[in-house]
C-alpha cells in the first residue's frame, strides 16, 4: 500500500512517500496522502519534513524561478514561513529552511543556478506526475506588471533620468538668471521723428 | 490535483519583446546545439504541430516576427502558434538540459566552464550577426561584449528554469510580462 515516487536530478534527489487515498477510492498506484518525504543534495545534509514543509518549499521556489526566468531576483518567504529563498551575497540563490522547534537554528543552504534549477525540475516533476492526487496550493504563474520589472534595474540606473532631468531644469534656470535684462525703451522725446511725414516743399509756380 | 498544463487556455498574443525574446531563446538552443534547426522541426512534427506548422518554411516565417530580424514580417502570431513554439522551446530545452546546466554549474573548474560559455557565446554571435538586423539597439546590446554575456547569462538561465513540461507556464508567463 505505501508508495514512494523518486525524482533524480545530477545534484538533488526527492523521495516522496505515502499512501493511497482509499477514501476518496484511489487505486494502489495513486498517492493521496503524504506521509513524509526527503530531498537528498550531493555534498550536504539532507532534508526531510512532512507535508506542509513540502509544500511551503514548492510555494517559494517555483515563483522564485518564475521571476528568476523574467530577470528578477526577488526574495521569497518571509520570517514566519518554514522556508525561504532569496538572491545569495555572493551570486547563487540562498534557501533557508527554519525548524519549528525553537532550539533549533535555521539550516541555509547556497545553491547555484545550476543547483536551483536542478530542485525546480524535482518539484516539477512531482507536481505534474499522475501519481500524485492531492491538491497542491500553489501560485499561478503569471505576467508580472511593469512595476515588478522595473525593480530588476539598480535604484541608481533607475533614478538617473529623473535626478538627470531636475538637474537641467535647475541649470537651464540658472543660465537664463544671468543673462542680463534688456535695457528699458528709451523716451518718446529723444525718439526720432520717423513717424512724422517729412515737410514737402510747396511746389513752385512756373 | 497535480497541474496540466496543457489543459490551459491558449494565452494572450505575444507583444513585440515577447516576440523578440521567444526567438533569442530558439536562437540559443540553436546555438547549443548545431543541429537545432533541424531538432526544432523534428519536434514539432512530434508533437503534433503539423497543422500550425506543416513544413520548416511555415515554421521559420513563424520566428521571423522576431522584429529583430534581418528581414521581419509584420504579421502578428495567433496564441495557439506562440504556444506551439514556446511548447518546441521548453522540449528543446528538456533535452539540451545536460549542456544548460554545464554552463550554470559552479561545481567545475572556472576554465571549463569559461571555454563552454566561450563556445556558446561565439556561436550565438555567428546566428545573431547572420540574421539580426545589426542596426537595431537590441541587436547592438547582445552583441557587445559585456552586455551581450549577461544577456546570454540570462537567456540560458532561461531556458534552464523553463525546461520541459513544467517550465512551459513559467517561460509563458515571462514572454507575456508587461513592457517596463
Amino acid at each position: 500500500m505505501k508508495q514512494t515516487l523518486q525524482y533524480d536530478q545530477l545534484s538533488c534527489r526527492l523521495k516522496v512517500e505515502g499512501l493511497p487515498d482509499v477514501s476518496v477510492g484511489q487505486g494502489g498506484e495513486a498517492l493521496g496522502i503524504i506521509t513524509g518525504w526527503s530531498l537528498q543534495w550531493a555534498g550536504r545534509p539532507e532534508l526531510e519534513g512532512r507535508k506542509e514543509h513540502l509544500l511551503a518549499l514548492m510555494q517559494v521556489v517555483l515563483p522564485y524561478a518564475r521571476y528568476l526566468i523574467s530577470g528578477v531576483s526577488r526574495r521569497f518567504g518571509a520570517e514566519p514561513q518554514p522556508v525561504e529563498i532569496g538572491p545569495g551575497s555572493q551570486g547563487g540563490h540562498t534557501l533557508l529552511l527554519r525548524s519549528s522547534q525553537a532550539d533549533t537554528p535555521p539550516l541555509q543552504l547556497a545553491l547555484d543556478d545550476a543547483e536551483l534549477a536542478d530542485l525546480v525540475r524535482v518539484l516539477d516533476q512531482l507536481r505534474l506526475d499522475p501519481r500524485l492526487q492531492l491538491p497542491l496550493e500553489l501560485p499561478q504563474s503569471l505576467p508580472l506588471r511593469a512595476r515588478e520589472l522595473l525593480e530588476r534595474r539598480p535604484l541608481v540606473q533607475r533614478l538617473a533620468a529623473p535626478v538627470g532631468g531636475v538637474l537641467a531644469v535647475v541649470v537651464a534656470s540658472g543660465l537664463g538668471l544671468l543673462v542680463p535684462e534688456p535695457k528699458p525703451a528709451a523716451g518718446p522725446a529723444t525718439r526720432p521723428a520717423a513717424t512724422q511725414p517729412a515737410a514737402t516743399p510747396p511746389a513752385s509756380a512756373p | 490535483m497535480p497541474q496540466d498544463p496543457s489543459a490551459l487556455e491558449p494565452s494572450a498574443p505575444l507583444s513585440r519583446r515577447g516576440l523578440e525574446r521567444l526567438d533569442l531563446l530558439l536562437l540559443s538552443a540553436e546555438a547549443l546545439d548545431l543541429n537545432g534547426g533541424e531538432a526544432m522541426v523534428w519536434m514539432s512534427e512530434q508533437m503534433g504541430f503539423t497543422s500550425l506548422f506543416p513544413n520548416r518554411v511555415e515554421l521559420w516565417k513563424r520566428r521571423c516576427t522576431n522584429p529583430l530580424r534581418r528581414t521581419t514580417r509584420r504579421e502578428a502570431l495567433a496564441p495557439a502558434e506562440t504556444d506551439a513554439l514556446i511548447r518546441i522551446l521548453c522540449a528543446l530545452a528538456d533535452r539540451l538540459y545536460p549542456l544548460l546546466r554545464g554552463l550554470l554549474t559552479s561545481a567545475e573548474p572556472p576554465e571549463v566552464i569559461s571555454q563552454r560559455w566561450d563556445l556558446f557565446r561565439g556561436r550565438l554571435t555567428e546566428l545573431i550577426q547572420a540574421r539580426m538586423n545589426p542596426r537595431r539597439g537590441g541587436v547592438q546590446v547582445l552583441l557587445d561584449p559585456e552586455s551581450g554575456a549577461r544577456q546570454a547569462r540570462l537567456l540560458i538561465q532561461a531556458l534552464a528554469l523553463g525546461a520541459g513540461v513544467g517550465g512551459f507556464e513559467r517561460l509563458r508567463a515571462s514572454l507575456l510580462d508587461a513592457q517596463p
